[in-house]
């Protein structure tokens, strides 16, 4: 049971196109079968309309003897030639009805599709966004964020279309081309084989310049990406551009870019009338030839009126769905190109639970749902709600096979202490606390850093995290109302006494007093715009909310001002007691109550002790005092 | 354009004659009399008519992408003129779209809907004439189909407008999800809460699809019914064209071309509602723009203004008094448009040239106001700014601008080298002058240890830089374009001890004989200043030396000693 999981999860690390597809597709897959037998129908009904109209002319209202016995069958069915004279409703009732399935179908075909799409794409998002929440932040750090959405966005949308679209198309296209030259062929093979020759040549010209064309597009589409960012930077740094004088400048760098993508775009128009109208052009000549050689045919008596008629419908019916063939061929390619980008995210190796020890949880973690929802396996471990000791032992840190960030560094924290760390920007504090939290993994010689004794490397990256709560340099706050954002580590309804008394220790009550809906204030990227310390203060509100057993801050005062600075280390002084606490800071009158403070230089731990003792060592943090304290 | 589309359509409607010609004449006759004209003729309307095709298209084309580019060059350059006020009231990517994305819905417009309405209502309307020229009875009852089908396209285009509009608004929120998700992704392993991000993204992704399904089934609905009634129309030429052709009222040519007629008209028809939906639609996207476009500054240069010192696109550099840097509020009264309280009332202010103002205060409490005033980026209430004697008004805001060094508490790079960034307000700055900036920053060490030095590119908005490094690069900017006026917001918030204590120097050095303004939060950076001014709740409160103030005992006295005392008492313990 565990190596079949197990084999399982190693394919789904790297999954080819085919499986990446076939992954996606499970679960509407079933929709798109039925839409390609409702296409089939669909397809059908449609060829009988000329053959009706056909017979019509042919037999009915003409004197050609039923050459077909099917032609026949149909018309002594209906009463006879006479009968059907007499009442020629009867050709006309049998057009309406097969118009009602035929749009009965039509529509059933077109909900499947889209049901078998909206299935699609929405299982791509939720997997795609799934996996991306299971990715190390060393992946998050490599990658750019427009880039990644663009590949959630733009190539799932593509892929989408893809399958549901243009593999519909494609084969509801073969069955048209099919069956119209399956009925061209019953009417005349040799004026069929003149029509067919066209065939190929449509096709493969439209290939020939979808394919040309292309990179056009694409040097079209970064031309617009580069105008779109001119405009962009204009905005954001509008009072840049100002207070430099510079709207003229600003003014000419914008016009030059926007003449030359213009005229790209209209070359690239040019081009594309071009290719539409040599298109028309050329199957033209073939609805010509057409009619020609079929008046001749006529004349010659080698065929009738009415399949003279119905031979010119069908012919209509094949060149259409030809020359779209062309386009959705050409597109198909581009699709290869999404796969491959929306590959990239979902080959990219997630965050393992935990990194030795029992792999045989991560893999029990895998639900059928896919791999990346490992998240929501149930948390066995757990580190208790009792601060333990904290050690970091010979610990060094590279980014990258960069240069080292972390150079032997021996920290302990006692259960219940309150570290200080001083250093300046670089230094690598923050690194050490994305270390402890396991942001970043410590790889295996590179010392140990143990919680309570345990190596946090066979801990549960999630009871680690629940255990400890961080506050970044820079929060990122969620779209919602505050009172969410501040109780997000809570299931449920805010408690809002809870909130209220976190956002009083952050400092943030008086804050959201402002604000006209209070707590309700929706905040986040679509929300009111908080500023740095406010985010910075929300942030410290969640932690305190979450009342875990040891509490980082990182940096996380810098853009508060020194009397709310002040007000917030005081609270929480009186809010964390019993808790491990590591503060962070270049400010030393945020640090200076630690009980221990380290100060990191240039990755190594140079100065370590109590405020006095540091003062007294007259060091790096005695130099700094100085500074900060000379006015 | 509107010709050619015409004339395209009639060809269009021409020829289903060609096969009724071919019927009746070749066909019925049984004769191959007159082919070669009949090809000769079908082959030339045939290349003309390609032809006509591709001058519709390519004008059409022409005229979407000018009608954009004029749209943009337009707005972008409004923009420029456009006062702060509308930038604060508006967000960024808000002014983007009307820029990028309405301008190019109505290029579209003007072009193509057009051509398509135009195209589309002279081939419906030639294949009505055509068909009561050949036969006015089955013409009238073809006809009667199309206030139907009219009727029915525009319930299911109703619907599907507002089911398209939640689609789009559901759209953005999901990329707002995905947003989220990535850019706060260590926000939310550092709180463990991935189970929940996600189960609120399936939520929206759940109610997309469910809205997609939804809106299918109109769009499936839509297109069957016209399609039925296209049939609709077939059967009703075969049944009464049947009868009329068996009495020799018609031909059986005639009849074919009927047939083609009755089965291609529902679609135009269609096309022209479509398209008259979307045109409505693009009238949101005119009155955004025009919005814009109506939008006049808050804050303008006076004609006798621009007569002297020029526009801000055409400056008259050679008018242009060089700025002292006496700066004198006189009874200045000040509130904020969107604002109805008076941040400033009847404030009088003097600073002589070379004077270092700094401004501290709360967070929030409206710090840059006076700055905003000295700037120009906002126009007093009542009252005056005068700069070397004279209203701020009787000179231009780009005479004002070119003498001003600004460097913001979240830095602005824009992307392109460093070069190019630190030339953004002296152009013409040689290397030497550029790597003195640097020095005087100490930023030489960031650039130095850049591979391609000068030329390495900085990326979108300078993210390739930490925020210390842009800040430290803005400075340099700021101090290379050697202005008379230099203002400091909050720069020096993000800059460990050490940098900032470098940068301190520097600014004592760079701010000797300069006006200077500096926003500050911690206020050791600012007790050597001459002038202090001590905002609370947007309001100054006091001004005066460090000395004088500590003298007061007030706001300040208690700012400062809250923010050193622990530091004071720690001191004395020490000595002990």
């Amino acid at each position: 049971m565990q190596t079949s999981g197990k084999r399982k999860e190693n394919k789904a690390k790297e999954m080819s196109r085919s499986q990446t597809i076939a992954f996606f597709l499970r679960g509407s897959v079933r929709f798109f079968v039925i839409g390609m037998i409702l296409s089939l129908l669909v397809a059908l009904l449609d060829m009988i309309g000329p053959k009706i109209v056909q017979y019509t002319i042919d037999y009915v209202l003409g004197d050609e003897a039923g050459p077909t016995a099917i032609a026949q069958y149909a018309i002594m069915a209906c009463g006879g030639r006479e009968y059907i004279r007499a009442h020629l409703y009867i050709p006309a009732g049998i057009v309406i009805l097969i118009a009602v399935f035929s749009a009965l179908f039509r529509y059933l075909y077109r909900v499947f599709s889209s049901m078998g799409a909206e299935k699609l794409i929405c299982r791509m998002r939720d997997e795609l966004f799934a996996h991306i929440l299971r990715l190390p932040v060393s992946w998050h750090g490599r990658n750019h964020t427009g880039d990644i959405i663009q590949r959630c966005t733009s190539d799932v949308e593509t892929v989408r279309n893809f399958l549901s679209e243009q593999m519909m198309t494609l084969f509801r296209v073969g069955i048209l081309v099919g069956f119209s030259l399956f009925f061209m062929i019953s009417i005349s093979p040799s004026l069929t084989a003149m029509s067919a020759i066209f065939v190929p040549v449509i096709i493969g010209y439209s290939v020939f310049f979808h394919n040309r064309i292309a990179a056009s597009f694409l040097k079209a589409d970064e031309e617009e990406g580069k105008l779109s960012s001119i405009a962009q930077e204009n905005l954001t740094g509008v009072r840049v551009v100002r207070a430099f004088g510079r709207e003229q400048f600003e003014r000419e760098r914008f016009e030059t870019q926007n003449r030359g993508y213009t005229r790209m775009w209209i070359r690239l128009m040019a081009w594309l009338s071009a290719f539409w109208c040599s298109n028309d052009l050329i199957s033209g000549s073939q609805i010509m030839l057409v009619i020609a050689m079929g008046a001749v045919f006529c004349v010659r008596g080698r065929i009738t009126t009415g399949q003279y008629i119905a031979f010119v419908s069908y012919n209509g019916m094949l060149t259409w769905p030809v020359r779209e063939l062309g386009r959705v061929i050409s597109d198909m390619s581009k699709a290869g190109i999404s796969i491959d980008r929306i590959r990239y995210i979902m080959n990219s190796e997630p965050e393992p639970l935990r990194t030795d020890t029992d792999e045989a949880a991560d893999t029990a973690a895998t639900t059928d749902s896919g791999a990346a929802t490992a998240f929501r396996a149930p948390c066995t471990d757990s580190l208790g709600a009792a601060p333990l000791d904290i050690v970091f032992d010979h610990v060094s840190f590279s980014y990258d096979e960069g240069t080292e960030v972390l150079h032997d560094v021996n920290l302990t924290i006692p259960a219940g202490t309150t570290l200080g760390i001083l250093g300046a920007t670089g230094a690598g504090k923050s690194t050490l606390i994305h270390l402890l939290d396991r942001l970043y993994d410590l790889p295996r010689d590179n010392g140990t850093i143990t919680i309570g004794g345990r190596d946090i490397r066979s801990i549960d990256r999630r009871a680690l995290r629940k255990y400890i709560g961080l506050v970044l340099q820079e929060p990122f706050l969620l779209s919602g109302t505050l009172a969410e954002n501040i109780s997000i580590t809570k299931p449920g309804e805010p408690d809002m006494e809870a909130v209220r008394e976190a956002a009083r220790v952050a400092a943030l009550d008086e804050t959201v007093d402002r604000f006209t809906d209070g707590y309700e204030t929706y905040v986040g990227e679509r929300g009111v715009t908080l500023s740095g310390g406010q985010k910075q203060r929300t942030a410290i509100a969640q932690i305190v909310m979450a009342d875990t057993p040891v509490m980082i801050f990182d940096d996380s005062l810098s853009a508060v001002d020194t009397q709310t600075d002040a007000r917030i280390r005081h609270n929480l002084l009186e809010h964390t007691a019993g808790s491990s606490v590591i503060l962070i800071s270049h400010r030393i009158t945020t640090l200076m109550q630690a009980d221990c403070i380290a100060v990191i230089d240039h990755g190594r731990i140079v100065e370590q002790g109590s405020h006095e003792e540091l003062l007294a060592l007259g060091g790096l943090y005695r130099h700094i005092y100085d500074i900060q304290t000379s006015y | 354009m509107i010709l050619l589309g015409f004339i395209a359509s009639l060809i269009d409607a021409a020829s289903p004659l060609f096969n009724r010609y071919a019927l009746d004449h070749f066909v019925a006759k049984g004769t191959l009399d007159g082919m070669p004209v009949f090809l000769m003729i079908y082959f030339a309307l045939l290349i003309f008519y390609v032809l006509e095709n591709f001058l519709c298209t390519y004008i059409c084309g022409q005229v979407e992408m000018s009608v954009d580019r004029d749209l943009r060059n337009l707005a972008f350059n409004h923009l420029q003129e456009l006062s702060f006020s509308y930038f604060n009231q508006h967000n960024v990517g808000y002014i983007h779209a009307r820029v990028m994305s309405d301008t190019g819905k109505i290029g579209v417009m003007v072009a193509w809907r057009l051509m398509d309405i135009v195209w589309n209502g002279s081939y419906v309307i030639c294949v009505v004439i055509m068909m009561f020229i050949l036969n006015w009875k089955l013409a009238l009852m073809v006809s009667v189909l199309v206030p139907i089908v009219t009727v029915l396209i525009m319930i299911f285009q109703r619907k599907l407008v507002v089911v398209n509009r939640h689609i789009r608004e559901l759209n953005s929120t999901i990329t707002g999800d995905l947003n989220e998700g990535i850019i706060g992704a260590r926000s939310i392993k550092a709180l463990a809460v991935e189970d929940r991000i996600h189960d609120d993204f399936k939520r929206d992704t759940e109610n997309m699809r469910r809205t997609s399904v939804r809106a299918s089934h109109y769009s499936a609905l839509f297109t069957s019914s016209v399609t039925m009634m296209s049939s609709a129309a077939l059967a009703i030429v075969l049944w009464r064209g049947g009868y009329i052709t068996m009495q020799g009222v018609i031909h059986i040519g005639t009849l074919a071309v009927f047939l083609t007629y009755a089965l291609n008209l529902m679609e135009p028809i269609q096309w022209i509602i479509t398209t008259m939906s979307e045109m409505i639609m693009t009238q949101v996207n005119i009155e955004r723009l025009t919005g814009l476009l109506d939008t006049a500054s808050d804050v303008t240069d006076s004609p006798e203004v621009i007569e002297k010192y020029g526009d801000t696109f055409h400056p008259k550099r050679e008018n242009w008094e060089p700025l002292h840097g006496d700066i004198v509020f006189k009874d200045v009264s000040f509130h904020y448009p969107d604002g109805e309280e008076y941040v400033l009332d009847h404030f009088d202010l003097t600073v002589k040239h070379g004077t270092n103002v700094a401004i501290v205060g709360e967070t929030g409490a409206g710090k840059s106001t006076l700055v905003n005033l000295v700037c120009r980026f906002y126009e007093p209430t009542s009252g005056q700014v005068l700069i070397d004697g004279r209203d701020v008004r009787e000179r231009s805001q780009l005479w004002l601008h070119s003498n001003i060094g600004y460097v913001l508490q979240t830095p602005h790079l824009f992307s392109g080298t460093i070069r190019d960034n630190l030339r953004y307000g002296k152009p013409d700055a040689t290397d030497e002058q550029i790597w003195d900036a640097l020095k005087l920053v100490s930023a030489d060490g960031i650039v130095n240890r850049m591979e391609k030095k000068l030329d390495s590119d900085v990326g979108e908005g300078g993210d390739m830089l930490s925020t210390g490094e842009k800040q430290l690069l803005s400075f340099a900017r700021a101090l290379l374009a050697d202005p008379r006026i230099l203002v400091l917001d909050e720069a020096t918030a993000s800059i460990d001890t050490v940098t900032e204590k470098a940068i301190q120097d520097a600014i004592s050095t760079v701010t000797r004989g300069r006006t200077s303004f500096v926003i500050a939060h911690r206020l050791s950076t600012i007790i050597g200043a001459d002038i202090i001014l001590v905002v609370d709740d947007g309001r100054i409160v006091e001004q005066g030396s460090h000395r004088e103030l500590m003298a007061k005992q007030g706001v300040y006295y208690a700012l400062f000693t809250r923010q050193y005392e622990e530091l004071a008492w720690d001191r004395v313990t020490l000595l002990e």
